[in-house]
């Protein structure tokens, strides 16, 4: 169904691309028809003839561009999204970025790098499973493969010795691109405090993602996870938090100068990384 | 009035003279992917290069990226329908905002990632007259995606990059819908004030 759907939207274009094609040298001959009559000035005519081409050049962009902003974004919590992004963006700035810094001054890069190749290690059920549920079954025997190497020559998952040494690259799926693959729709915006931009798809999938992972406290699962409660769970994600962002200093305050304003652009780049993520 | 005239006719003059030179540039078809391997490798080892000041190393960075960047074509594009509406005057003050506003972006962000390998992956040729070329940049823990998009230009034949895409983020696509969002309650002037 999907690919009827691809086929129809590329056969639309194609015709649609044939169409201009043949009425753009019509609408030459019409333009310089006007500048004939009015031939008062012959330059007139020139420029005319000028910005006909150029207008057919810029409507091929514009088809190409417009091509991903027909699906208008809809978005019913607008205020409550846009207070909570400037929530998210004075935490960051003036509680996650300078405690990070500090952290990134105590604890060096080598061992920062390997917790955080540890915590992406220990999520390998997540990955493995949408992988598999994706049909995507070379990824999951690589993910399985990586998890065996770095468990044990990669001391718990603290190294990849998998990616660098036997070139075997991880293979992000979570369920909210599950959901996606199978023509799940975002649904509408939704800024999580603390965690940031997401949707009504992608909450979904990480609250499924939860059951898998072995960081997130789930009552009766015990036995499979780390945190025994919630202050666990949270106390375990703040610090995966600090220490990535450890790794990237200064890309968050980079990338938000690049905003006109703060919450549409990141909300549309988010939109547009998940759409990308789902369509691999 | 002469005088104002005579201006206007002289910022005219060297709008006309600039784009003309920049179209000088451009690369062919069958280098694209030598071109642009070697253009990040030069930008690579002048971010690593230490006897250079950032300033130095900014000023022969964007020199290496103008001559594949067609800042002009990213303006319009950004703009979408609106650029038709504009005056002559302000599609120049917008495109000259714009340019600016790319490059620091863009200088930015490699000031930050300077100690990253960059692998060209692999070209694709879309349409007659758009490629686009996937590069993979290899970060302390993570590997980007980036794709550079080229369109050919009538005029001379040669590929010009029109778009960056980041991670699956088209640059051009985002300022795009902020500028309409932007224009939909501000006017042009205060978007390229913005900028």
């Amino acid at each position: 169904m999907r690919f009827l759907h691809f086929s129809l939207f590329i056969l639309f274009f194609t015709l649609h691309g044939c169409a201009t094609k043949e009425t753009a040298p019509e609408s030459n001959s019409q333009q310089s028809n006007t500048g004939i009559t009015t031939t008062t000035e012959p330059q007139e005519e020139n420029s005319n003839v000028d910005e006909t081409k150029e207008e057919s050049f810029e409507d091929e962009f514009e088809k190409e561009f417009s091509q991903n902003e027909e699906k208008e974004t809809y978005d019913p919590l607008n205020r409550y999204n846009r207070a909570m992004t400037s929530f998210n963006d004075s935490v960051i700035i003036y509680g996650l970025t300078p405690v990070s810094k500090a952290y990134a001054s105590i604890f060096p890069q080598p061992l920062r790098l390997g917790i955080s190749n540890f915590v992406h290690n220990i999520q390998f059920p997540i990955r493995f499973t949408n992988n598999l549920l994706q049909g995507k079954f070379q990824n999951s025997s690589n993910e399985l493969e990586r998890f065996i190497v770095n468990s044990t020559v990669g001391l718990a998952g603290l190294m990849d010795p998998a990616k660098h040494y036997m070139d075997i690259h991880p293979h992000e799926e979570d369920f909210g691109q599950t959901l996606g693959h199978y023509g799940v729709g975002p649904g509408f915006h939704l800024v999580i405090p603390f965690i940031g931009p997401s949707n009504v798809r992608d909450i979904a999938g990480i609250t499924l993602d939860a059951y898998l992972s072995p960081l997130v406290n789930i009552r009766g699962l015990e036995n499979y996870k780390i945190p025994q409660n919630f202050g666990e769970s949270v106390a375990i994600y703040a610090v995966h938090l600090i220490n990535k962002t450890s790794l990237h200093l200064g890309e968050y305050e980079d990338l938000r100068k690049d905003a006109v304003d703060l919450y549409p652009f990141l909300r549309d780049i988010y939109e547009q990384k998940r759409d990308a993520e789902i369509g691999e | 009035m002469n005088k104002q005239k005579r201006e206007i006719m002289l910022t005219k003059i060297i709008i006309v003279l600039c784009l003309s030179i920049m179209s000088l540039y451009g690369i062919e078809e069958q280098n694209i992917q030598k071109v642009m391997d070697t253009k990040v490798k030069q930008v690579l080892n002048n971010l690593k290069n230490k006897s250079m000041s950032q300033s130095q190393k900014d000023q022969k960075n964007v020199r290496i990226i103008d001559e594949v960047f067609d800042y002009n074509t990213m303006a319009k594009i950004s703009l979408g329908k609106k650029w038709k509406t504009l005056s002559n005057n302000e599609k120049a003050q917008f495109t000259k905002a714009f340019e600016r506003k790319i490059k620091h972006s863009y200088l930015d962000k490699l000031r930050l990632y300077n100690n990253q390998k960059v692998n060209i992956k692999k070209l694709k040729k879309v349409k007659s007259n758009r490629i686009t070329l996937e590069t993979q940049v290899i970060g302390i823990d993570d590997t980007y995606k980036v794709i550079y998009l080229f369109y050919k230009k009538k005029q001379n034949n040669q590929w010009y990059i029109y778009d960056v895409e980041l991670v699956g983020v088209s640059i051009i696509q985002t300022y795009r819908k902020q500028f309409s969002e932007f224009l939909k309650t501000k006017s042009v002037h205060q978007l390229i004030k913005s900028l």
